[in-house]
Parts: structure tokens; sequence; C-alpha cells
């Protein structure tokens, strides 16, 4: 069998060769895959690394972030805290009194601040205690073990206003005696307190705080609740000095109040007297005119020679008797008529009048007597018919008695002048003379019954002092003025008005 | 007929006033006897049982509903002290459901999201339901868990928008409102059925920093190990701090750098805000971070958050075809108010620019929000958010 021998190992060869082939050929693709997984392999890792370099900036960039974050947080805090001051000062800057600085205070500013907790002490140096004038954030409970401990520790808060002193839980050393059971009794994991320190009155303190654990105080915190306690204390101030301003106004007012009430009492006093005075010249007057008219009724028939004829010493004192009792009864009839105006029961006779004649009527009857003493008297009215609104009889009194007493007063060859003129719905008349005149301190005072000027002419001349004051009040019965303008020695103008119709009356 | 919505507001420091003053401008911004429903928004410090009690005995037996909030936003503007009341009164063919659970923590937070989804079904069971608006205490720690008991009941895909009550930041204790009550360790809910329109809007802006890492090893909430090393480890390297130093930053670091997590297909990471560091170097979220999630350190700043939320507007108009908008509600993230600081308000100025002036919109800060990831008609699936700004809007049909 060597054909079969032959094909067997023919077979064998084939296969071998077959075989040797197919090792040949997995062996090249193995060596090419391997390369290809090399390759991938250093991929890989190349992009491992850069994903860990990546990985490497990322942890730069987080922690570059957390302290960004933590700056822009305090930034934040910061500005938060300024717009809360500003807003406080604003509140309390325009408070008018001391509890209303500490109404006006609100939570909320205080919360951006970063506090929630708040209290506010004024010491009384009077009862030597404090008093809790504000509380944000405590509960009913709190605030009672907040008021023991302070009354419990005096002299600590006490010293901190007297060493002016913010005191926060960051500054206070930790033997400050009081520090831990102060967080405690207040409810606060962190605080500020800050005297208030008004320059007048009581001083206090300012405290606030916070249960945020996460929050700390910062120097720039304690600052702002400085100044926050600062602008307390100047608040304070200005509301207690506005106090005391109102308060002396406020009793300066009440006296005021209390004079006026006194005077009035003595206004009404005088009324009554001045009344009492006007019935009593009025009843005097009447009783006195009946004998006097029948003193000058025998006067005049002695005088008369009807009971024959008299011896000349007699005659001449009888006729003094005449003559003065005629002045008394002058007298008598001025004062009866000063009374009634007074009264009101001077019935007067409003019409339509012309001043031309009545001031005619008046010079007519003076002009004897001025012509004895060579006084030019003279007239400048305005042309045609000036009419006022008054009793005639009583004018013509006070023209007579005016231009009278110019006539007296003014030394020979001087100048009496009356003119009138309109002013609004008045009629005003200037009687100006060349006399004496009368000395300023006087002026005011010649219209009072009873003033005479003290001139040497009144010393030789006689009067009642009566003619002006009853000028005066027939004027005011008018509704008019009266006054004077003069200067010793140059002359005096005596002014009034009248009305000119019934309107003005 | 259409729905009808009157907002007051009073930050009178008396509270009982305050709320008396609300509720008188809400009434008569509603100009509408009849009232189906009310909410409540306040800061911290009206959280006081007579001043609901007063609200409740003002409207009559209606349900009221309500969370306090680090602030209360209103068209007004943002109010860290205050409290704010809406009205609504509604068109025939729309009804609801309110229903609250106390004790959620005992309970957890699964079984109570069960139990509130059966009280709420248990007055609509035969009506198409649409949607469901949640408030839930801030301080939980596992908030998904609250969405995944919900979705039990309602269904994994039913829409829920809701947000996680606030206070002023101290994390102390937050409120629920319910009809005559104050609660905290309680989530309650509003279950809509019927002709209404609700389109949300859900976006945060904080972007991806650094490379991916793989979570390893987690439970819920609890994260243990990132790329096999423990979880901690990431924020020590990123920051360069030990675990102490951490712990003293983590309010800031949670708050400016969370975790957030791969999600395929939609443009924006999930964030996750750390609650705690434990001592085995694991990291406590409020929410759940599943294993094998794609996680990535974040960063915001105010201009990519801002720009979030002139999104998140966007969406919320988009996903409601345009219709005119009767309240817009808004559950914005206390993280943001923290990173915006005092710019707080542009956010309010952008929604009221988007979505027109006359819009009444009314808000709270949350500590987590609750919303569906993708425009409410998409069944999308709802998720614990941290960091965003949630507003949902209601339309007539």
């Amino acid at each position: 069998m060597p054909e079969l021998k032959f094909l067997m190992e023919y077979v064998i060869n084939i296969g071998g060769l077959i075989a040797v082939a197919t090792v040949v050929g997995l062996s090249m693709v193995v060596a090419t895959k391997m390369q290809a997984i090399k390759k991938l392999q250093s991929d890989i890792a190349d992009l491992k690394k850069s994903l860990d370099e990546m990985d490497e900036q990322a942890k730069l960039v987080v922690r570059t972030d957390i302290e960004l974050n933590k700056t822009q947080e305090e930034l934040d805090k910061k500005i938060g805290g300024l717009y809360a001051l500003q807003r406080f000062s604003r509140v309390i800057s325009t408070a008018l009194e001391e509890e209303q600085i500490f109404r006006r205070m609100d939570s909320n500013h205080l919360e951006d601040l970063g506090f929630e907790k708040a209290c506010a002490l004024l010491y009384s140096e009077g009862q030597k205690t404090f008093s809790l004038k504000l509380t944000f954030g405590f509960e009913a409970e709190q605030i009672h073990g907040v008021k023991s401990f302070i009354d419990g520790h005096l002299n600590f808060f006490l010293d901190l206003i007297r060493r002016e002193k913010t005191l926060s839980s960051i500054s206070a050393s930790i033997d400050t005696p009081a520090k831990d059971r102060l967080t405690h009794v207040f409810g606060v994991h962190s605080f500020i307190i800050s005297p208030i320190l008004p320059k007048e009155g009581d001083k206090g303190l300012l405290f606030v705080g916070t249960q945020n654990p996460d929050a700390f105080i910062t120097e720039g915190e304690e600052e702002v609740i400085t100044i926050l306690a600062n602008q307390l204390g100047q608040a304070l101030e200005n509301a207690r000095l506005f106090e005391k301003t109102w308060r002396q106004h406020q009793d300066l007012e009440k006296k005021v109040e209390e004079r006026t009430r006194e005077l009035t009492a003595a206004l009404e006093e005088v009324k009554k007297i001045s009344q009492r005075k006007t019935d009593f010249i009025s009843s005097v007057s009447h009783e006195l005119r009946t004998p006097l008219t029948s003193i000058k009724g025998y006067a005049s028939i002695l005088l008369a020679g009807k009971l024959g004829q008299l011896p000349k010493d007699v005659y001449e004192r009888l006729d003094k008797i005449n003559r003065h009792s005629d002045e008394l009864a002058h007298m008598v009839n001025d004062l009866l008529d000063i009374s009634r105006i007074e009264a009101g029961r001077m019935t007067m006779k409003f019409e339509e009048q012309n001043l031309n004649h009545i001031v005619a009527a008046a010079t007519d009857l003076l002009s004897v007597q001025a012509k004895e003493k060579q006084i030019e008297l003279s007239t400048g009215l305005p042309a045609g018919a000036n009419a006022v609104f008054a009793d005639k009889s009583q004018i013509e009194r006070v023209f007579i008695n005016i231009i009278a007493n110019a006539v007296k007063f003014t030394p020979p060859k001087g100048k009496i002048k009356i003119i009138s003129h309109k002013t609004d719905n008045m009629v005003q008349v200037d009687i100006t003379d060349t006399g004496c005149g009368i000395p300023q301190e006087a002026q005011e005072l010649i219209f009072e019954e009873f003033y005479r000027v003290d001139n040497p002419i009144n010393q030789e001349v006689k009067g009642t002092g009566l003619g002006l004051a009853l000028v005066r009040h027939i004027i005011e019965a008018h509704k008019g003025k009266i006054w004077v303008k003069s200067k010793v020695g140059q002359g005096s103008t005596f002014s009034f008005t009248l009305p000119i119709e019934r309107a003005a009356l | 007929m259409a729905i009808s919505v009157g907002i007051g507001l009073s930050t009178d420091k008396d509270h009982l006033q305050a709320a008396k003053e609300a509720i008188r401008q809400a009434r008569a911004r509603l100009a509408k006897d009849k009232i189906d429903l009310a909410l409540v928004f306040s800061s911290v410090e009206f959280a006081h049982p007579a001043v609901i009690k007063a609200i409740h005995s003002a409207l009559g037996e209606i349900p009221v509903l309500g969370s306090t909030s680090l602030a209360v936003i209103t068209n007004e503007g943002i109010f860290k002290h205050g409290l704010a009341v809406v009205l609504f009164n509604l068109p025939k063919g729309v009804t609801f459901s309110a229903a609250l659970v106390k004790e959620i923590r005992a309970k957890t937070l699964p079984a109570s999201g069960e139990e509130l989804a059966v009280k709420l079904l248990r007055d609509i069971k035969d009506t198409y339901r649409d949607f469901a608006l949640i408030f839930c205490d801030g301080l939980i720690r596992d908030a998904s868990g609250l969405i995944t008991g919900l979705q039990e009941r309602l269904g994994k895909s039913f829409p829920l928008v809701g947000g996680l009550a606030s206070d002023d930041l101290s994390f102390k204790r937050t409120y629920l409102y319910f009809n005559q009550g104050i609660f905290t360790d309680a989530a309650a809910g509003v279950l809509w059925a019927g002709r209404l329109h609700f389109g949300s809007g859900v976006k945060h802006g904080w972007r991806p920093l650094g490379k991916p890492r793989h979570i390893t090893r987690s439970r819920e909430n609890i994260v243990q190990e990132i790329d096999g090393q423990p979880a901690v480890k990431v924020y020590e390297e990123y920051f360069a701090e030990t675990i102490e130093q951490l712990r003293k930053d983590l309010k800031r670091i949670s708050v400016f750098y969370p975790l957030g997590i791969y999600l395929a297909g939609e443009k924006e990471y999930l964030l996750r805000n750390i609650l705690s560091i434990e001592d085995d170097g694991s990291l406590a979220f409020q929410g759940d971070v599943a294993q094998g999630s794609l996680v990535r350190l974040m960063i915001g700043t105010k201009e990519s958050c801002l720009e979030a939320t002139y999104q998140a507007v966007q969406d919320v108009k988009r996903s409601l075809g345009n219709k005119k908008i009767s309240l817009a509600l808004v559950f914005d993230s206390a993280s943001r108010y923290i990173l915006l600081g005092r710019q707080a308000g542009r956010e309010l100025d952008i929604i009221r620019q988007g979505l027109g002036e006359d819009t009444p919109v009314i808000g709270i800060y949350t500590y987590g929000e609750e919303a569906p990831l993708r425009e409410l008609y998409y069944l999308g699936k709802t998720y614990f958010h941290n960091q965003t700004i949630t507003i949902l809007g209601i339309a007539d049909q």
C-alpha cells in the first residue's frame, strides 16, 4: 500500500503546509491587532491624562470660585449693612420724641445687618436701673431673663458705658466674666454691644445678636453697630433738646395765657370803674345844674339892677360870680355830654351835611376873637359841596372847640388854616395853627379828660380840660379818628376824619 | 366659566391683622363670592395655630393648604416677613381633593407617600386625574422616598409638582398649613381633576466641572463610594480640605457645588445637596443617588442661574401652548436665594417679564423641589430636585 502511504504523507504535508500558513497568517493578524490595541491604549492613556489634567484645572477653578464667593458674600454683607445703616439713620434722625426713636426702628433693617435679635437699654441715674426701650426677636420669657441678667450684672454693663467701648463675641476675651452666660441668656451665638452716649441725660446700650452659628462677627460689623449706636445717641440728644425747647415753649404759652387772663380781668374792672365814674359824673352834673341855674339867675337879676343899684365893689364881685357860674355851667354841660356819649345815651342826628356850611358857621363865630389878636383865619376846602354824614350841631362843637383852642394858643399875627380832602369814604379835616405847639409827650394825652398841657398860656387862660375830650368822643361816635401833629414853637395841626356816607357808620 | 384667582399679602407685624388684611385683599382681587380652595404661604414667624385658625374661620369650611418659607414671593416683590393668601374660584368640571399625612419620618417617606396618594384618591376615584401639588416638611432626609411612594399609587409617570417648606435658613423647623392646623413632620397634597391645564418648567443653571465619576456603592440617599473610594474623597480632593474643614464649610459647599447626576437625554444634570458627611466618609444627600450613576461636581454662577430662570419660564409657556396663565406657582430653591444674594429680586423680574406683568404670581423658597423632568404632557417622570426654580403654570381649557 505504498500509494496509500504516499497519499497520506502527501495529505500530511499539505495539511502541515496549510497549518503553517494559517499559523503564519494568524500571527500576522494578531500582530496587527496588537499594534492597534497598543495605539488605542496609548490614546486612552492620553485621554485619561488630559482628563486628569482637566480635573486638576477644575480643582483650581473650584478653589478660586469658593474664595470668590466668600469675598462676594462679605461684600454683599457690607453693602447691605451700609444700606441698612442709612435707612436706620434716616428714620431715627427725624424722630422728635425719645420713645419715637425706638418705635421707628424696624426689625427688617436690623436683619439686613445680619442680626435677628436686638435690644436697647437706657440707664436711669435716678432709679439706678436699666430699662428696656426696645426688643426684637426675643420671646416674652427670654426678655424677663435678659432683664434680670442685666440687673444682676449692673457693673459689667455700666462699665461698658463708662469706658465708651463696643464689645462683641469676638473682641470679648474668654475670661470676660459674663460672656458665656450672656450668650446663653440672650439666646444668641454671636453678639455686639455698643454704648449709646447722648451728651445729656440717660445713657444706654445697644445689643444686637444672631442665633446663626455660621455667622461670624467681623470688625466691619462692629464698626457699623458702633456707628448705629452713635446715631442713636445723637438722635436721643436731639429729641431731648427738642423736648426741652418744646416744654419751655409750652410754659411760655401758659404764662402768656395767664397774663392775658389777668389783664382781661383788670380791663373788665377798669371798664366797671369807668362806668361808675361816668354814672357819677352824670348824676353829679345833673345835681349841680339846678343850683347853678338859680345862682346864675339871681346873679343876672342883681347885675341888671332890677333890685336897685349895686355899689361898685359889690357889682364887680357879683360879675365874677356870674362869669364863674357861666364857666361852671359850661363845664357841667361838657361833662354831661361826655358821659352821655360814653354811656351811649347821646342821640346823634346823623344826616348828610355840607361841610362848607359847618366850617363857615364856626369861623363866623370865632372871627371876632381872631381879629382881636390879628390872626388870619382862612379856609381851603375843595370847591363845591363837601358832603359829610354827621350830626350838625355836634360837629359844629368840634370845629368851635378846635378853632377856639387855636386862637387861644396862637400868638398875635399868627395864622389858622382849615383844609379838607377825601380819603376812601371819609373826609379828613386839618386845622393848622402857628401857635406855641404841644410837646411830644403830651400829644396823646390832650384828648383825655381834665388834661391840660403845662404852658404859660394855660396858666393864664382858664380852661376845663374837657374840650378836646368831648371832641374826641364826638368824632369817635362818628366812627372817625382824631390826632394831632405838633412841634413846640412852630404850631400844631389837628386832624380828624368824618364819614361821607351812612355806610361808614 | 374660567378659573379665578385672588392673591393677598400683608407684612403687618400683628399676625392676626396680617391674616385679615391678606384675606381682605385676596377677596377683593378674586371678586367672586364662592371660594373653593385657599393656599397660604408665610415667613416662619407667622406659623402659629391662632393665625391659621383665624384664616380658616374667616374663609369658612374650605380646604386650606400651604407652608412656611424663607420669604414670600408675589407679583409685588419678595418679602422676608409676610403672609400671602391665594383664593381659588374653580369653574364647573374641575374637582380636587386635599389631604395630609402626619409623622412621616416614623412611617418612612415611601409609606407616607403611599398614604398621601391613597387619601387623595379616595375623593377622586372615577374622574380623569391630571396632576398633584405636593407640600412637605423641609427638613426630611430622603425626599425622593415621598415621590416613590406617591408614584406607587398614582402611577410612575403621574405628574407631581411641589416643594419642601423652608424656614429662615436656620434649618430648625419648617411648617405646613392644613385646614385648621400647622404641622411639622408632615406632607400634604392637592390632587386635581378636570378641565384645567398644568404646565411646568424646572431648571437650575449649574454646569458640570471636572471629570465624570461613577457611584460605585450607594443606598437610597447615602453614597458610600465614588470610583471605589469613600465618597467624601471627591470633595476632599477638589477643595483640598480635611473632613473637619469640609463639615465646617458644608452649607456653602453644598449650595455652591452640589453633586450632579447625569441623566441621558436631559439637558441639565439632576442636582443633589449634601446634608452631612458621615464618619466612614459616606455622603448623605437630600435625595436618592442610584448606584452606577455617572456624577460630576457642579458649579453655578449668578448669570447661569438667572439664565435658567428664563429657560424655566419659557418651558412653562411652551408646555401650556401659550395659553393665558391664570396663576404661576413658583418653588424657588433657597440655595438660589443664597447664591444670588442682593440680586435675588431679578428672578422675579424675569418671571414677570416672561409671563406678563398681569399674570398672578405666588411663590415660596424651598429646601427641595418636586417636578417632572420633561414637560407634563410628555408623561415625564417626576424627580426630586435641588437648586432649581420650578414654576407651575395653571391655565384654563
